[in-house]
């Protein structure tokens, strides 16, 4: 479980202080899909990346299973981020250099304990499942978004997380694809029951999940569950 | 394991997509290790050929110079440059007459216009008698020597060096037997030389000298005296001995504080080694500048590097790597460019110091080698690791989002 308590979280630009998030505090229990909904500039998105370590909060405590995220150290969030949590981004993220393989076998390597199974093993399962087995060898930039994001996906599953966090995962690909995607996700919280959040500026892709928080600048004003 | 074989693997990887950009980094360490251990080989190498000159003429030899010229210490004194020609045949005779001398060899030199066959070089003319032929080891290459014959005799004949020979009459076959004018003297040529060589530093070596004998031109050396002279001691042994001698010989005539000296091989061989060693500190430092200008040219690239891949750092550290891994890889990708670089620029250095070695004694020098692949390494793995730490120590989500 994940619970977010009084987070706040701003940022300097100049001499001006931009407050982002003001006093966040919700929880994310193990098995839930949950959409996180609002407008640009909202601060959903910087939410999501503290929720998922790769940002710290200004004030305020993450928990991550009830452990104080701000106590641990580098390599207790690597580890984390690692083994815990599974990131989808909008932009996909992956490194051009690398074949659709290498990108997702990516975080096995950075594993620094002996994995429960063979990591070339699972991509290429994963792949499969996943119908982008026959462009494994590609450069991410040589196949298509909806590919892409699909290739991003895999990789944030290769660890076995227990949360997967997808920013604007639709955001990049048109309305079929992105509903495509959507259904993957879907697929993988009923039938894995792995945690899924998503950040969306969209109605209709957060009315796909089961709990829904709407954030308007930086507050949370609505929570449907 | 598995890891640092990825992170080669990735390594080589990277720089198969970036060709021009491993090239170049590698080329500024491979320039920089190039240029400092080919220095200090061309300065050993000519500390070398110095020395081996000087051991060519054999070690039982003794030099008499019209001044103080080495130090104490082995270092040149700035009197020596002031040196005028002060000795007699009559110093010849008493020198001979010391115990175990073998003989003694008067010796002249000057520069004058030597005129052949309508060409006209000015070159080095060297006088003496048969003795300072065997005293710096001249051969008859085609023709022969002078004698003592010719000595006597007055006779007006010279001995040219092979590359005089070509020089004034096309080739060095046919210089014997024509005439050259020295002085508006004209003097038969009556053999040229063994190549010995060309000079130290551009100064005239022993191939573009005319040689002739001492009393054959009142001309060339109106006040017959002489610039130098060479005792020949019958063995090495008694070198100290004939030294000594020579000196309380000498010093009744002349001022032993600053006008003469008897030196030894060894002496001018610590003279060289003392000249060498600030020779060698001023290589040294011609070639730090070129490791430092490779360096910079390291550094930048590095940075530029590291810069136009924060954001692939950050994807990383949100695949769970840790700030070691982060360094681990790009200290690793330095590490193997620096090694290649540096492999690269000891290969070619040792390649032409193996060419150049034909002629050149030059020498590959074990402390420049780790000097140099040190510091550019150095250079090469700082200014990849530094920026990269700096990435790596970013909130991951900043590294993501930098454009």
């Amino acid at each position: 479980m994940i619970e977010l308590k009084n987070v706040t979280k701003q940022y300097e630009v100049g001499d001006q202080i931009i407050q982002v998030l003001k006093g966040i505090s919700l929880k994310i229990r193990d098995g839930e899909f949950v959409g996180i909904l609002g407008a640009s500039g909202s601060g959903k998105s910087t939410l999501m990346h503290i929720i998922g370590l790769l940002d710290s909060p200004s004030e305020g405590q993450v928990l991550i299973d009830g452990k104080d995220a701000s106590k641990l150290s580098d390599n207790e969030l690597s580890k984390l981020r690692n083994h815990y949590v599974g990131f989808v981004f909008q932009q996909f993220n992956l490194i051009n250099k690398y074949s659709v393989l290498e990108n997702v076998l990516l975080p096995a390597l950075y594993s620094k304990e002996k994995l429960p199974f063979d990591p070339t093993n699972r991509v290429l399962e994963l792949l499969s499942k996943f119908g982008i087995y026959d462009r494994r060898n590609y450069r991410p930039n040589k196949i298509s978004g909806g590919q892409q994001q699909r290739t991003a996906i895999a990789r944030a599953l290769i660890m076995n997380p227990k949360i997967i966090l997808a920013d604007e995962p639709t955001g990049n690909l048109d309305t079929k694809t992105g509903e495509d995607i959507m259904d993957l996700l879907k697929s993988l919280n009923k039938e894995f029951g792995l945690t899924v959040v998503i950040v969306t500026h969209e109605k209709n892709i957060a009315a796909k999940t089961k709990k829904q928080i709407f954030i308007r600048d930086g507050q949370i004003v609505k929570k449907y569950l | 394991m598995k890891f640092l074989s990825f992170l080669i693997g990735a390594s080589f990887d990277d720089f198969r997509r970036n060709k021009v950009r491993t090239f170049l980094t590698s080329l500024g360490i491979m320039i920089g290790v190039l240029s400092v251990v080919l220095l200090i080989a061309f300065g050993l190498g000519l500390r070398n050929y110095i020395e081996q000159q000087f051991e060519e003429l054999g070690t039982n030899l003794l030099y008499v110079i019209p001044a103080r010229l080495i130090g104490e210490g082995g270092g040149l004194q700035a009197a020596g440059a002031a040196a005028i020609p002060r000795f007699e045949e009559k110093d010849v005779a008493k020198l001979e007459k010391i115990e175990n001398v073998d003989f003694a060899a008067p010796y002249f030199e000057t520069f004058s216009n030597v005129e052949a066959g309508g060409e006209t070089k000015y070159t080095q003319v060297s006088l003496g008698d048969e003795n300072m032929n065997s005293a710096i080891n001249l051969e008859a290459d085609i023709g022969r020597l002078f004698t003592k014959g010719d000595v006597d005799k007055r006779a007006k004949v010279v001995v040219l060096g092979p590359s005089l020979a070509e020089d004034l009459f096309g080739a060095k076959e046919a210089a014997v037997g024509k005439t050259v004018r020295i002085s508006e003297q004209n003097f038969k040529v009556i053999g040229v030389i063994k190549s010995k060589g060309s000079g130290v530093l551009g100064g005239p070596g022993f191939d573009t000298i005319v040689y002739l004998p001492y009393k054959s031109s009142l001309r060339i050396n109106p006040n017959k005296k002489f610039s130098a002279l060479y005792i020949r001691v019958k063995s090495e042994g008694t070198i100290a001995q004939v030294k000594r001698d020579a000196e309380r010989e000498l010093s009744k005539t002349y001022d032993i504080d600053d006008e003469f000296q008897v030196v030894e091989q060894t002496e001018f061989l610590s003279t060289i080694a003392s000249i060498f060693s600030i020779l060698n500190g001023i290589l040294v430092a011609i070639g730090s500048i070129s490791l430092l200008v490779g360096g910079i040219g390291i550094m930048n690239i590095m940075y530029a590097t590291v810069t136009e891949r924060i954001k692939e750092i950050g994807i990383r550290r949100a695949l769970g790597a840790t700030k070691t891994d982060i360094l681990s890889q790009f200290l690793a990708e330095s590490v193997i460019l620096s090694v290649f670089g540096g492999a690269a620029g000891l290969i070619l250095a040792f390649m032409i110091v193996a060419v150049i070695q034909r002629f050149f004694p030059a020498e590959v020098n074990l402390l420049s080698v780790l000097a140099a692949l040190g510091v550019s390494s150095a250079i090469g793995i700082f200014f990849g690791v530094f920026p990269a730490r700096r990435a790596a120590n970013l909130v991951p989500i900043e590294a993501i989002r930098y454009e």
